[in-house]
């Protein structure tokens, strides 16, 4: 699984990390992934309801630091 | 081993709580309920009563506009109830380690700024918000406030084919440098849930001092500000998203939990309504016109249209904004700086206009039950939130209208 676009959303609350990740999905091929950053806490429980609808695969959520979260989220 | 069984009561309440957020339909439910008892004590909620009295107090201490009669904050019940909300959010989102002050791109804060701003000329003419005109409202069975969340639906659709135009041509607006600070992690900020408990002691005392005064309506505004924002926060409890999401993500949680919540309110509401229940010999006549302004048809759908764009820029409805305050969203925070700012404003020189440019078949007082009976417009409203359940659920299975 290669990771081929990061996106930052740190700062922003939602609606905005999902947008920004759903527009990173589509410029992405099938198999390859992308890593996000944000800060939301929404996007916590928003991100694997939607990969649960999309197909998609959320391979990874950890806390980095200072309240910023990580997803690696690679596309069916 | 007592001890350790205590510990372990302890933390499985712990996890329960503050582990993962609630479903959206257990906030909503108990926000509805909340609502009633806040009927009971006094009046139906409303959100955008308090940005108002902020406002207010605000241009009295700067002494322009003409407000230095205005009622303190600390004697407004809506004002201490949005100021309660966001307190009790900041303490769910410590206990929760949630809690960060979050810093957008400047972008997102002029577009909060200017949300908040909507808001308030929409909740002015509109005479209702997501909470006052929605979530209260509808229960209350005021035609007007039907009317209002067809314009809050509309503004939504509208705002949300902006912010994907806006995705498109300009990136630049949500794109830069976003900061975060004081947040947790698992492992790190253990000092967050202690402040919690000391901010949650604070609350208390806040309330028990009104209570000691005498104050009791006060103090109960303050208590169930202090239980909805911690709700909110727990729940992700906020209209703009259950309005917002079948047209976004297709998620139907948040669509589901609010008229989950609406059901406990309407039952309630109706019940105090015809039964004159509450503090004070109010007339039976008076009780039953609570939350029934004269916003039918036109007037409540303007403004809910423009209250709908607002609060989809801004990413928080009237609630939505004040518990993401809490979580230390600055966004939010200068979505609050607009309402607050352009709610006086609006009701001093847009509303005259509006008042006076409409026709008076067009701002009315409309009590559904004077025209259908009572069985006739609580069914009306169980049909708009039937068919509104099952837009959203078809929607889900369907993605007819979701965009990802």
């Amino acid at each position: 699984m290669e990771i081929t676009t990061t996106v930052d959303t740190k700062g922003l609350s939602c609606p905005m990390p999902m947008m920004k990740l759903a527009k990173a999905m589509k410029g992405i091929k099938s198999g390859e992934a992308v890593e996000m950053f944000g800060t939301d806490p929404g996007t916590k429980s928003d991100l694997p309801k939607w990969c649960n609808k999309s197909g998609n695969i959320l391979v990874e959520q950890s806390d980095v630091e200072d309240g910023v979260f990580r997803f690696v989220i690679q596309k069916k | 081993m007592s001890e350790s069984k205590k510990t372990g009561i302890f933390s499985e309440l712990y996890t329960l709580l503050f582990a993962k957020n609630w479903p959206v339909w257990v906030g909503a439910i108990l926000a509805g309920a909340i609502n009633v008892f806040m009927f009971a004590v006094a009046s139906p909620w409303s959100g955008s009563a308090g940005y108002g009295s902020w406002g207010k107090n605000f241009y009295k201490a700067v002494n322009i506009l003409g407000f230095e009669g205005t009622q303190s904050m600390l004697d407004n019940k809506w004002a201490m109830l949005s100021i309660m909300i966001v307190l009790g959010s900041f303490i769910a989102a410590l206990f929760s380690k949630n809690f960060a002050i979050r810093i957008p791109p400047i972008g997102e804060i002029v577009k909060g700024f200017l949300g908040g701003c909507l808001m308030a000329i929409g909740a002015t003419v509109g005479i209702g918000c997501s909470i006052g005109g929605f979530f209260s409202g509808v229960p209350a069975l005021s035609g007007g406030a039907i009317m209002l969340t067809i314009g809050l639906f509309i503004g939504t659709i509208v705002a949300v084919k902006y912010l994907f135009w806006e995705m498109e041509h300009l990136p630049g607006i949500s794109t830069g440098k976003g900061y975060s600070f004081l947040g947790a992690t698992k492992e790190t900020g253990n000092w967050q849930k202690y402040l919690g408990f000391v901010v949650a002691i604070v609350l208390f005392f806040i309330a028990y001092k009104y209570f000691q005064a005498g104050q009791d309506i006060l103090g109960w505004f303050i208590v169930f500000g202090g239980f909805l924002g911690f709700i909110s926060q727990r729940s992700i409890f906020c209209i703009v998203r259950a309005f917002r999401e079948p047209f976004m993500s297709g998620d139907a949680d948040g669509a589901k939990g609010i008229i989950a919540g609406l059901l406990v309110v309407l039952f309630g509401f109706v019940v105090i309504k015809t039964m004159n229940i509450g503090v004070g010999d109010t007339l039976l006549r008076s009780r039953e016109m609570s939350f029934v302004h004269g916003n039918f048809w036109a007037r409540g759908l303007l403004g809910g249209f423009v209250f709908g764009i607002g609060m989809t820029i801004a990413g928080g409805c009237a609630v939505g904004t004040l518990w993401r305050m809490g979580e230390g969203q600055i966004k939010l925070w200068f979505s609050a700086i607009g309402f607050l700012l352009l709610s006086p404003i609006s009701s001093k020189f847009i509303v005259p206009w509006v008042e006076d440019t409409l026709p008076f078949t067009a701002q009315y007082k409309n009590y559904l039950p004077d025209y259908l009976g009572y069985p006739g417009a609580v069914g009306l409203v169980l049909l708009i939130l039937f068919v509104w359940y099952w837009f959203v659920v078809w929607n889900e299975r369907t993605g007819k209208f979701s965009q990802f």
